[in-house]
């Protein structure tokens, strides 16, 4: 028993990372209805900006990551004005053609830049284990979860209750009506592709310790990150989270009780599931 | 859908008879490997334009179809059934697994679409990856349909037999009925079905279709390099390619796929030569400046600027 | 239908060009040599490609600073088989069909490796393989096809020696990654495994790039092996150590198929640090290693780079050095003469030990066992070669 609430709790922990990473795809395909096939390239410059500051100024990843949170959020402005916009309004397809295009040119582009090597970063903090009677963590999960769980609470807070929130919200429900009550829809939705390329960054910047770097690491989390969407419910920030949290424990307990190398799968066979039974997803308000 | 139309078969069957001569005129194997590839991923541009084109349901899974072909072509062929038949068994059970995944995903509509192909691609991927049966990670081999010096010569106007195959069951589909349902679908789902149209149907015909063609370019593909490993016949590259393919020559248009296919994967090749590490960045920006500027597609592009539509 | 016409115009005009771009065959003067290399420059085994290629180039500019071969300057011709065994097949046709190369090297990985063999056999065409592991590689038997590292079977074979010769553990855990090379290593140890009498407890295969792997190392500690061998290609290996201190896994030995447990920055602080400690490993080659030139190739390497070399690059470097040897052995660019020449090759001494090619064509190579104390490699087996003994049992994790 204590090994099946060991792996909740490891689920858990890297459940609140993921959450970060869905709830940032969330506000741009759940809310402003943008496919966004470059999820996991964003979140790869995230770690890379998080790993040369730790490489070159030797800043902690646990600081280093509200910096790759910034640097996404204005280079998330660059690629919404001149490459997500002119296709806000086409087809899902000519979205997810255009977002799969920056996917490449970001992933070779680091290649590049920083070369193919893999890169990781050894901190104290990661090494120290934290031990609760029969249970154990890291200092260093235990501190990203945190930082997640932090964040998840203010985004969640902004988005219900600030008016740019409010407003994010109205769009999501219905752009013309938006736009009619005097909504600026191109500034909240920009505004919306921003904070969530922003939290892959941030998810990005808190993953590098825990991870290692490479210029193709996001590749895996771009699906995962559609997975927790669409599982948590189109348009729902918080069901975004809670799919993170679940996928993270449905990976630790099928890799305890099955084996890990039939996780991935069990993720995609839960999200058919889902979509099969309850298109909605869990928290979903919108039927798909 | 005016290109559909209009097509004349003596210009076919002379295209067709230039492609298939290029292999007596190649110089080496290298250039037939390039163009078998070509042509091989026009066909299956062909095959998802039946899909993602005229019904507009966009996939991205076709690579559980392309790997089914594969895979089932190298088992069976294990289990000493002849290789002809392999292939075309292997084919129907391509399209058995079209027959289980359509049921599921086209309840499902858009992105959700999209994204339910994908997992049921990957699943299948995930499964071979693990599994005794199917060779792990380590692959498989497959047999050659063909053997002696003008394997790739064979292989190439196997090739152009599918995508022309592939060609007239679009041109068919464009002048019938059937296509017609189907384009009624890829405009409005609801309005097709309140006039009758059984959706569900016809759009699985078409997956079905289309998964037969797909499994027997990915049987020929397996045959051609003859060694498969997951990572190179159930990828969600293949699935992208071929949807990408199509896109970028224009979907729902006959000539769109082969435009696609040459300008897409000839200009890999050489950028792959010319920049090396930077290809796949040159690509990207290619993906990107078609997106931006010719949004129908090349075809469709030109179609509307020289066409006088 | 007026519109196909620019189409088909615009379709003609694409593939003329592509073709004469690709007929423009690109051969090179009187005045030089090619020799092809197929390697991974980008796509998902690009790390390995980078460092097979700074190897290559270090070795390229040595032979060509000696004058190059017949008298003429060496040309690499590389193809990037984007980590895809169908495009390695596609380069061997690139290099030997259009630009007419006398050898070829590579691949990188095992997969786009076993995936040419029969391209080259059917061209009959020497292929020199530097690092693919996976003794599938040679299971063709071709006397066209040679590889300089030793195998997956060699790796495991040496290793249990090793453990036959300190305390003979009874079980054993073998926890791999579902990759070629993870399935590779994990049949290779099995059958060596069953040989030796160990009893194997737990085989527990892992996705690669996941940041938790307790789940995994809890099932390994549930069956309680003596031995574990870790089949990990990439940096997993500081994850997997990590959580076995987290998870407080103590098996007597840590032994593991190298590649990530033998590269250069495991065990410093930039790599694993103080988990990497006690971890045994199979290695090909270390600077450390005895073999003259050894180190300096490891100081040319570091003045390129900035970091240290792998054997991954060693592999390449020694595989393009044997091969222009044995070209100037040869006298001509003739291929049936030039694979005689590598048949006959024995070379006593070279940065990566000496070099003969045994009747299959492969390279005896002496694989070793480290250690890694006090923050670096030792190697600890055979004994010929040791330069330490190994500490074992491994102390436990609460007294470390």
């Amino acid at each position: 028993m204590i090994v099946f609430f060991q792996a909740c709790l490891n689920g858990m922990l890297t459940g609140a990372l993921y959450a970060l990473i869905g709830m940032g795809l969330a506000l741009i395909f759940g809310v402003m209805r943008i496919v966004n096939f470059a999820h996991g390239a964003f979140l790869m410059v995230g770690m890379y900006v998080s790993y040369v500051l730790f490489d070159h100024f030797g800043i902690d990843p646990y600081l280093g990551f509200i910096a790759a949170g910034l640097f996404l959020f204005l280079f998330g402005q660059l690629i919404y004005r001149f490459l997500i916009r002119p296709v806000r309004d086409r087809s899902d397809f000519m979205q997810i053609l255009m977002t799969t295009g920056i996917a490449l040119i970001l992933t070779d582009g680091a290649q590049l830049i920083f070369g193919a090597d893999y890169h990781q970063v050894n901190i104290p903090l990661v090494n120290r284990t934290l031990r609760f009677g029969a249970f154990a963590a890291t200092a260093a999960s235990m501190l990203s979860f945190v930082i997640a769980a932090v964040l998840i609470a203010g985004l969640y807070l902004f988005v219900t209750r600030s008016l740019t929130g409010r407003a994010l919200r109205a769009i999501a429900q219905n752009t013309e009506v938006a736009s009619l009550v005097g909504i600026d829809v191109t500034r909240i939705q920009g505004l919306s592709f921003c904070l969530g390329i922003a939290l892959a960054g941030i998810a990005g910047g808190l993953l590098l310790p825990a991870l290692y770097l490479f210029p193709s690491v996001g590749d895996d989390y771009t699906l995962k990150a559609f997975v927790m969407v669409v599982l948590g419910g189109m348009g729902s920030i918080e069901g975004a989270a809670l799919g993170g949290l679940l996928l993270g424990v449905s990976e630790s307990l099928t890799s305890l009780y099955v084996g890990n190398q039939w996780a991935l799968a069990v993720d995609f066979a839960v999200f058919l599931m889902v979509l099969s039974l309850k298109p909605s997803g869990i928290l979903g308000r919108q039927r798909a | 859908m005016s290109s559909m139309r209009g097509w004349k078969p003596w210009a076919f069957a002379a295209a067709v008879l230039a492609c298939g001569s290029l292999a007596l005129v190649a110089r080496n194997d290298y250039v037939l490997q390039v163009l078998f590839r070509i042509v091989l991923f026009a066909g299956l541009g062909l095959a998802w334009n039946l899909v993602g084109g005229f019904a507009g349901q966009l996939s991205l899974g076709h690579a559980a179809f392309f790997g089914a072909g594969a895979y089932g072509f190298a088992l069976l062929s294990a289990a000493s059934i002849p290789r002809w038949v392999a292939l075309f068994l292997a084919a129907v059970v391509a399209a058995a697994f079209a027959g289980i995944i359509g049921r599921i995903v086209f309840r499902l509509r858009g992105p959700y679409f999209t994204l339910a192909t994908i997992a049921f691609a990957e699943v299948l991927r995930l499964s071979v990856t693990n599994l005794k049966l199917t060779g792990g990670a380590i692959g498989l081999s497959t047999p050659a349909l063909f053997s002696g010096r003008s394997l790739w010569g064979m292989l190439y106007l196997s090739a152009i037999a599918l995508a022309v195959t592939a060609f007239v069951i679009n041109v068919y589909v464009a002048r019938s009925r059937f296509g017609y349902y189907l384009m009624a679908i890829r405009e409005d789902e609801e309005t097709a079905s309140a006039v009758g149209i059984d959706t569900a149907s016809y759009k699985l015909r078409s997956l079905l279709i289309s998964a037969v063609l797909t499994a027997l370019g990915g049987a020929l593909y397996g045959s051609a390099f003859q060694f498969i490993v997951p990572d190179s016949v159930l990828t969600i590259d293949i699935s992208l390619q071929m949807a990408i393919v199509t896109m970028l020559g224009g979907a729902g248009t006959l000539y769109g796929p082969v435009v696609g296919a040459i300008l897409l994967l000839g200009a890999a090749e050489v950028f792959k030569n010319q920049f090396q590490e930077s290809h796949l960045l040159v690509y990207g920006i290619l993906i990107v400046l078609v997106v931006l500027f010719l949004p129908e597609g090349v075809v469709g592009g030109l179609q509307r600027r020289f066409g006088g539509r | 239908m007026h519109c196909r016409r620019p189409a088909a115009l615009l379709g003609t005009l694409v593939g003329a060009a592509l073709l004469s771009g690709l007929l423009g065959c690109s051969q090179p003067g009187g005045d030089s040599t090619r020799i092809g290399v197929i390697t991974s420059l980008t796509g998902s085994q690009a790390a390995f490609g980078a460092a097979h290629k700074n190897g290559y180039l270090i070795a390229l500019d040595e032979i060509n600073a000696k004058g190059g071969v017949l008298g003429k300057k060496v040309v690499l011709d590389f193809y990037d088989d984007e980590s895809k065994p169908d495009q390695a097949v596609q380069g061997v046709s690139k290099l030997f069909d259009q630009d007419h190369v006398p050898v070829i090297l590579g691949s990188y990985s095992s997969e786009s490796t076993k995936a040419i063999v029969p391209s080259v056999i059917q061209r009959q065409v020497p292929l020199m393989i530097p690092t693919a592991t996976a003794d599938n590689v040679m299971d063709s038997k071709s006397p066209w096809v040679f590889r300089i590292c030793a195998g997956a079977g060699e790796y495991a074979r040496t290793t249990v020696e090793f453990l036959k010769s300190s305390d003979a553990p009874k079980t054993m855990a073998i926890v791999y990654e579902n990759t070629n090379f993870g399935q590779s290593n994990m049949r290779a140890m099995s059958e060596a495994a069953k040989a030796a009498g160990i009893t194997l407890v737990a085989v527990e295969p892992y996705e690669a790039k996941s940041p938790d792997y307790k789940a995994v190392l809890q099932r390994v500690k549930q069956a309680n092996p003596d031995v574990i061998y870790f089949c990990s290609y990439l940096l997993d290996a500081g994850t997997l150590m990590r959580q076995a201190q987290e998870v407080d896994l103590n098996p007597k030995y840590f032994t593991s198929a190298g590649t990530g447990f033998a590269a250069a920055e495991f065990p410093t602080p930039k790599g694993a640090g103080k988990n990497a400690e006690y971890t045994f490993s199979v290695s090909q080659w270390l600077p450390e290693s005895r073999w003259p030139g050894a180190k300096e190739f490891d100081a040319e390497y570091v003045r390129r780079t900035k970091s240290h070399p792998a054997y991954h690059a060693i592999e390449a470097y020694e595989a393009l050095q044997v091969v222009a040897q044995a070209i100037n052995g040869a006298r001509t660019l003739d291929r049936a003469t030039i694979h005689e020449a590598i048949r006959n090759l024995d070379l006593r001494s070279t940065p990566f030990g000496p070099i003969k090619f045994d009747a299959s064509g492969q390279n005896r190579h002496p694989v070793m066992i480290t250690q890694v104390l006090g923050g670096r490699y030792h190697i600890v087996y055979p004994a010929d070669a040791a330069d330490t003994k190994p500490v074992i049992p491994t102390p436990p994790w609460s007294q470390r």
